[in-house]
């Protein structure tokens, strides 16, 4: 999901008419898009869009060129003529492994608000962070034309090679703008990995920018006083950086600027050919209107589906019989399918329009043989008087170690986790069970609390997922047989033999702990807690308890799930 | 009709209880519990009787009550740390810091303060780290300690001029205390020549029932009115049951359950839901992965390659693919559950035609938890497959979905976006005080998920938005009360099942 700020106002002059947050928000969702927020004071809309491969809608002027389409005020692939720049690009060979592509075009004869400037700038972001992948799959540059001259080189350059990057006062190395500038720090990693530096220059020798770290300070930005904008867009995929082009040239134009392309010349290592950019051939894809009426449960003509089309923003320009010939818009590369289409007709026609079957899909239902044994186990531990609760499954390391006395657990861990409080599989229940206890010593004793849960561990180095349940008991009388006596109805409700054989267990104390031993298998603790343990958890009256692994009894049907 | 008229009925007790208010004019429960040495809840049964026949009236009052600390019982059973130390250097010379420590058997701290206390009263002097007492004969905080023993044994004190001291050695803490005052509304002598004694027993027998003289016996009136005792029996955690309904609505409805490990192979939880590797749904900020061990095994190499080439090409289903070079190792890299479709792909294998499955699941992903994002949540997901369903029909199962599991007949459908889903839609619901919301989401399988699995029939995957619902209904608005510690609530939430 994206998100991105527009102004109400702006959007209503866009559409050239008012509505209510309400209407808008119902005519977004045909861009796949909703107002999360209207921040009055401020005429802010925050928008959600919830696609993300449709760059071309992460802006107010794609979600209205949407939004026209069903309302049927414009219809079909949006035109516009491109003239001859006469500017050409030279890449350089050197670039071919790391950072080959780059696609340009010349926009003329804008005048942009500030307002718009900072939504081309908020669009740029967006794509360059999520459909650019950080800026590794691709990053958009924006230049004065007026200081640039033709040919541009983009090439590989020394690290000492100097120039003034955006929001600075002075020259810096390359080197230097990887180690100390804002967005050399976040984003001269990927320039790292390369091993050497690409740069893009004008003919006179004057720096446009780091791709795809920094732009120069003096050409490598627009304000409201430019007119004529060269736009840059360099990246690792030919099709990336090319739709890119296009979504951005497609805004220009919507504010009146004319489009003039630039001549890419790739050496032969790179690509086949020179490349004029942008490259706005249509891509088509045919349909069968019968496969997509089946497919939706529909019963479109094929002139129906001529109109529904256009309605999309597609043209159909060739029938022959069921077969639809229908042209992608260059600004979309997310029609993989014939279901892509089958989907644009669907909203065409409006969901709601459609409008639902009384299905029938006549099977039989049923819980799963394992969670029926879970819930026999959750109903005995009920009757039992125990509280059921819910704990974390990702949890604290503290939480499974020393707050139960155990040193070290061979327990799952989270590589990247967010912070260490939800950072590890449990793989025992009974330590978030003390955990509850622990935050609830005001309330009224006795207290009896079970979890039926799911566990995560290692077995020969897989892990599985199984259900364990653990059963605690606070009392200032608890004792062993407040646990035992529930454990061992539990045991013969199951139709369970068990013995219990005395162990030592940090978290229990010494003589008043013991394994649970079903079919000469170890499938449970049972105990009394340490006094330590409680001391720590500032719990001031005896728990005993036990948990048992429900895998580990023979007449349920629970299971280990192995990932593999 | 004048009370002298009007015979009034009380069990002996309550006369008894009658006589201690008027005596007293008004008395305070706690008070009148001392007094009689009857539990609250008899006590409270006969002073129903009274209340009943308005002869006295209840008024709640709160107060201040002093109550000993722990420190404050020690020091009253075992004496003031400082009249410890006196009463052995009463017997010796001198003695060091460490020696006394050990006869006075406490802890460094309290020795301080009571030697500290002694020395400031000048009532030891302390010599080379040898402490010696001044005076032998005379007493430290005796009336201190009188008025600690006293409160042990629970004797009604006024401690007034001893507060600020109890307090601030922690000795005692002041505590507020409800109570309720119970006040004489008719003498008892103006009462008494129309007070009939009861002579029943209380309590049935079975000896009573055997031999037969409950014939014989009135068995005294319960008071109804009177509140019982507290009592929390075992119950299940309220959103689990919720849980179990939702589970319950989706098997009556032809739904089958399907489970799946909660550490999953990218395989499953990605690649076979035709996620593009480099997708940033992919990235660390996104989804949890597994530190050890960082790979698992890939299932049958048929399925693996069929992936792969859905991916680099499309396979055979006539689409473009993501047209990359698709990395089995990226795929085996083991990942905690991201969503509950990561079960529905596994089904896949093996799919029966037609049927219908669901699943409830923990799934995990890396948000910073707050009021609307929990670092793992469930999720009900599931798939229908049938060789002539279509997108209308999964409309249909939407509704259903609406009517029979979210109990609203007012729903909407929405575009939405799935990777793995086309059409995608979103089911929204009518709340009366939320306006719509989202309740779930659905599509159909691209073929890119389903023809590598063997799979040509369409198959729908849909999934609920369980956890608002639940909030909604129980008017909770912290998504973190789902995986509430707070026993108050595991044990008196309502239970909304109907």
């Amino acid at each position: 999901m994206v998100s991105i700020k527009a102004s109400y106002k702006k959007m209503q002059e866009m559409l050239g008419k008012q509505l209510s947050i309400e209407q808008l928000d119902d005519l977004l969702s045909y861009a796949k898009s909703e107002i999360d927020q209207y921040i009055e004071e401020e005429d802010m809309l925050v928008i959600d869009i919830k696609t993300s491969n449709r760059p071309d809608l992460w802006s107010p002027e794609g979600m209205i060129r949407e939004i026209k389409g069903i309302l049927e005020e414009e219809s079909g692939i949006p035109e516009y003529e491109v003239k001859e720049s006469g500017y050409v690009v030279k890449v350089d060979s050197q670039l071919a492994s790391t950072r080959p592509y780059i696609a340009c075009a010349i926009a003329k004869n804008i005048s942009l608000t500030d307002y718009y400037i900072k939504q081309i700038m908020q669009l740029s972001e967006k794509i360059d962070f999520s459909y650019g992948r950080r800026r590794k799959r691709s990053s958009i540059g924006f230049y004065n034309l007026s200081m640039i001259k033709s040919p541009i080189e983009y090439k590989v350059i020394e690290e000492t090679h100097e120039f003034i990057p955006l929001e600075s006062t002075e020259k810096m190395s390359l080197e230097r703008i990887l180690e100390e500038h804002e967005k050399g720090k976040e984003f001269g990693h990927i320039v790292k990995e390369y091993g050497h530096y690409p740069i893009l220059l004008s003919a006179d020798g004057t720096t446009l920018s780091l791709p795809p770290v920094i732009n120069s300070n003096d050409v490598g930005k627009i304000t409201e006083e430019t007119t004529g904008s060269l736009i840059e867009v360099t990246g690792n995929n030919f099709e990336t950086v090319n739709v890119v082009l296009n979504i951005l040239c497609q805004v220009l134009v919507n504010h009146g600027a004319e489009i003039y392309s630039v001549k890419i010349e790739y050496p032969p290592d790179i690509y086949i050919a020179s490349v004029i950019t942008p490259l706005l051939d249509k891509e088509e894809i045919e349909i069968d209107l019968d496969v997509v009426n089946k497919y939706l449960g529909t019963k479109m003509k094929p002139k129906d589906a001529v109109k529904l089309i256009a309605k999309r923003r597609f043209n159909c320009n060739s029938i022959d019989s069921k077969i639809l010939t229908i042209e992608i818009p260059p600004y979309r590369k997310d029609i993989l399918h014939w279901v892509d289409i089958a989907e644009e007709l669907a909203i065409a026609l409006d969901y709601n329009k459609i409008g639902p079957t009384k299905w029938t899909v006549l099977t039989t239902g049923g819980l799963l043989p394992e969670t029926e044994s879970e819930n026999l186990v959750r109903n005995i531990l009920v009757g039992a008087g125990g509280t059921e609760v819910l704990t974390n499954i990702l949890t604290d390391p503290e939480i499974l170690t020393t707050r139960v006395n155990i040193d070290k657990q061979d327990y799952v861990k989270i590589e990247n986790p967010v912070t260490s409080t939800y950072s590890v599989m449990r793989k025992m229940i009974y330590p978030l069970l003390i955990n509850v206890l622990s935050k609830n010593t005001h309330e009224t004793y006795p207290q009896m609390l079970f979890e039926v849960g799911e566990i995560v561990k290692l077995i020969d180095k897989k892990v599985v997922t199984q259900s364990n349940a653990a059963f605690l008991f606070a009392d200032a009388d608890a004792s062993f047989e407040d646990t035992h006596k529930r454990l061992n109805q539990l045991l013969s409700l199951l139709n369970t033999n068990y013995e219990i054989k005395q162990v030592n267990h940090p978290s229990f104390t010494e003589g008043r702990c013991g394994q649970i031993i079903i079919e000469n298998k170890e499938c449970g603790i049972i105990g009394e807690f340490h006094p330590s343990i409680l001391e720590n958890n500032q719990i001031w009256v005896p728990v005993v308890g036990f948990e048992i692994e429900l895998p580990l009894i023979p007449s349920l049907k629970c299971k280990v799930k192995s990932t593999d | 009709m004048s009370n002298s008229e009007k015979k009034i009925s009380l069990p002996s007790e309550a006369v008894k209880i009658y006589q201690i208010i008027d005596e007293n004019g008004n008395i305070s429960i706690r008070e009148l519990e001392k007094q009689t040495k009857l539990d609250r809840g008899k006590l409270e049964y006969y002073l129903g009787f009274l209340v009943t026949n308005e002869l006295i009236s209840r008024l709640e009052i709160e107060s201040h009550q002093i109550s000993l600390t722990n420190n404050g019982k020690e020091a009253a059973e075992n004496q003031l740390v400082e009249r410890r130390i006196t009463k052995i250097l009463k017997e010796k010379v001198s003695v060091s810091f460490a020696d006394l420590s050990k006869l006075v058997k406490t802890e460094n701290k309290e020795m301080n303060a009571g030697v500290g206390l002694l020395k400031k009263q000048g009532l030891i002097k302390i010599d080379k780290g040898q402490i010696s007492i001044i005076d032998k004969k005379k007493e430290v905080n005796k009336e201190l300690q009188i008025i600690l023993e006293q409160l042990l044994s629970g004797e009604t004190v006024d401690t007034s001029n001893f507060n600020e001291i109890l307090l601030q050695r922690n000795l005692a803490s002041l505590e507020e205390v409800k109570d309720i005052l119970l006040e004489i509304l008719i003498p008892f002598k103006e009462v008494s020549p129309s007070i009939q004694k009861m002579s029943e027993v209380s309590r049935l027998t079975p000896e009573m029932i055997r031999d037969g003289s409950w014939r014989d016996t009135r068995l005294r009136e319960y008071n109804l009115k009177a509140s019982p005792p507290t009592f929390y029996g075992g119950r299940k955690q309220p959103y689990a049951e919720f849980l179990d309904e939702v589970k319950q609505k989706l098997c009556a409805l032809g739904f089958k359950e399907m489970r799946g490990p909660i550490v999953e192979l990218e395989f499953w939880n990605f690649d076979a839901l035709f996620q593009a590797q480099n997708h940033s749904a992919r990235e660390w900020s996104d989804v949890y992965q597994v530190s050890n061990p960082k790979q698992g095994k890939l299932p049958k190499a048929d399925y693996v390659e069929n992936v792969k080439k859905a991916h680099e090409n499309g396979y055979d289903t006539g689409s473009k693919g993501w047209r990359y070079k698709w990395d089995p190792l990226k795929s085996a890299h083991l990942v905690l559950r991201a969503h509950g479709t990561s079960v529905s792909a596994r089904t896949l294998v093996d799919l029966e035609v037609p049927s219908k499955y669901f699943s409830i699941s923990r799934c995990f992903r890396p948000d910073t938890v707050d009021v609307t994002h929990l670092s793992e949540f469930t999720q009900v997901e599931g798939i229908v497959v049938d060789p002539s369903i279509t997108f209308r029909d999964l409309l249909g199962i939407l509704k259903a979905f609406a009517v029979d599991i979210a109990e609203n007949e007012n729903f909407k459908f929405k575009p939405d976006y799935y990777p793995f889903t086309e059409p995608s839609v979103e089911l929204n619901v009518l709340d009366p005080n939320l306006g719509w919301i989202e309740f779930g989401g659905a599509g159909i399988f691209r073929p890119e998920v389903t023809k590598p699995f063997g799979i040509e029939a369409p198959v729908i995957a849909w999934g609920l938005g369980i956890e608002r619902l639940f909030m909604v209904k129980n008017g909770i608005t912290d998504i973190r009360e789902l995986f509430s510690h707070k026993f108050d609530w595991l044990r008196t939430a309502k239970m909304s099942r109907g």
